[in-house]
């Protein structure tokens, strides 16, 4: 209990009375509201019913009674959990027990002893006080289950679905605290993109980025990848995680083929209107670490490890049009894809060169096993 | 009626009150107004109703000096008004004028007694 907070309501159609009450309920820190009768009364409850911790209430009273008034009282919802102490003479026990049959918490007889008064009024403080606890919690948990089940909506926009769902997950956890696997690394952007946005209107930019955006993120999807993010023209995307996919290196590629196919529909349109922009993809596979990156209040589920580095670099070094596979890449997809050699390419930032072949699209034949 | 035990003013009560709020003798000054303002309208019901013998009337005003006349110390009143008060209940207007008439005076004796206690201004 707040006593600093509390608000009683004192009814009592003597204002000696009233002046007594309000006074020993000032010195528990309670203020104290009057009302000389229980229509004044049920005005000021029907006014801020919900700001008052307590009633006093008195028997005998002009225009509307104690019975009258607690009968009012305990028949609205809005009011009945108010805690109302009923104030009686010694002559009216009587009637005190017809009143805690209505549903008077305690009764206060009169005259006023201050410490029976402090006693009662705590009591049906701490009562008011743990109903109240009660429904706030009751609030909040309603309000916690609706705020989780926006964020998981809120999430299937935001993170990719492989992420959002496994976020909600029971062993997400176990998995967002980071583990190593095999996993295949994507890298696409557009080449040309810094000249494009300096020169081109802002909107204009806007515009390319987001049918870009929207043609390629349909195509992650479909394909099973986990897009780790967007940055302006640049996109990471991974495969073989969080959900596993035995195909992982086949289904990168085939993602990257679409996109290159679908890019040239796009620059198409943007070659009329005078902006030329290429395409370049690059694809690794190796051993990772995945998981939760980032620091308290922002977190992305990443992936890191040289397989990534890998895979930024060959985007890098891809002319437009190109799709750069790493040796791991190559390895697993080998047999199902036209691919022409590049000879070892000096990757930057790496000791050796790797040996480097450029995606030309699907061996004839092969076409069957596209599931997409 | 028997008012013996009963004090124009008590008080013990009076000091009781008094301890209970703090010693706050401007607060019991001001307390000690407001009864007699609310006593004096009521006193004045109490003696019309008395009058015209209308025992329903008689009980509110009765009823609420008793009351407040306990709360501070008024005994003897107090108890002469819940006799008149049984009696409005009851229905036995025979003894309501004589009651009245001992409420009236009664009353004039406890606002002496509370000036003489240094409660009126």
């Amino acid at each position: 209990m707040s006593p600093g907070q509390a608000l009683a309501l004192v009814v009592d159609d003597s204002a000696v009375n009233r002046k007594v009450l309000a006074r020993h309920l000032a010195s528990l820190a309670i203020e104290a509201r009057e009302a000389a009768n229980g229509r004044e009364a049920l005005e000021l409850l029907g006014a801020d019913g919900e700001g008052f911790d307590i009633v006093l209430l008195d028997i005998e009273m002009p225009e509307l009674d104690g019975y009258e008034t607690l009968a009012t009282i305990k028949g609205d919802a809005a009011l009945r959990h108010i805690p109302v102490i009923m104030i009686s003479s010694v002559e009216e026990l009587d009637s005190v027990v017809r009143c805690i049959e209505m549903g008077a918490t305690d009764y206060l007889p009169k005259p006023f002893n201050p410490a029976i008064l402090e006693a009662r009024v705590r009591a049906s403080l701490a009562g008011k006080h743990l109903h109240d606890l009660e429904v706030e919690s009751a609030a909040r948990q309603a309000e916690l289950l609706k705020t989780i089940e926006r964020q998981k909506d809120e999430l299937s926009r935001f993170l990719s679905p492989q992420v959002a769902a496994l976020v909600s997950s029971a062993e997400g956890e176990q998995l967002l605290a980071g583990h190593r696997r095999i996993a295949t690394s994507v890298f696409c952007d557009l080449r040309d993109f810094t000249p494009f946005s300096e020169a081109a209107d802002p909107e204009e930019v806007l515009g390319v980025l987001r049918a870009y955006h929207a043609m390629m993120g349909g195509l992650i999807v479909e394909h099973g990848g986990t897009l780790e993010h967007f940055a302006g023209d640049g996109m990471m995307v991974f495969f073989n995680d969080p959900v596993l996919q035995d195909d992982h290196v086949e289904r990168a590629v085939r993602m990257a083929l679409a996109m290159r196919d679908r890019f040239e529909v796009l620059s198409a349109g943007w070659a009329k209107r005078g902006y030329r922009l290429g395409f370049g993809v690059g694809i690794a596979t190796g051993y990772a670490t995945l998981g939760r990156i980032g620091f308290e209040g922002r977190y992305d589920y990443g992936m890191t490890g040289t397989t990534v580095i890998t895979a930024a670099r060959l985007s890098s070094a891809a002319r437009s049009g190109q799709i750069l596979l790493s040796p791991g890449s190559h390895a697993a997809v080998e047999g199902l894809f036209e691919v022409e050699d590049l000879g070892d390419l000096q990757l930057k930032g790496f000791s050796h060169p790797i040996a480097t072949v450029n995606v030309l699209g699907l061996r004839s034949g092969s076409a069957v096993a596209a599931a997409g | 009626m028997n008012l013996e035990g009963a004090p124009v003013l008590d008080a013990a009560v009076l000091d009781e009150l008094r301890a209970s709020i703090g010693d706050d003798q401007e607060f019991m000054v001001e307390l000690v107004e407001t009864y007699v303002t609310e006593g004096s309208t009521n006193m004045d019901s109490l003696l019309a109703a008395a009058a015209a013998g209308d025992c329903a009337a008689i009980v509110r005003p009765a009823h609420t000096l008793k009351s407040t006349s306990a709360s501070l110390g008024a005994m003897r009143l107090s108890a002469i008004c819940r006799a008149i008060e049984a009696a409005g209940r009851e229905s036995r207007p025979e003894t309501l004028g004589e009651d009245a008439e001992l409420a009236r005076t009664t009353w004039e004796a406890t606002l002496a007694a509370f000036a003489e206690a240094g409660l009126r201004a």
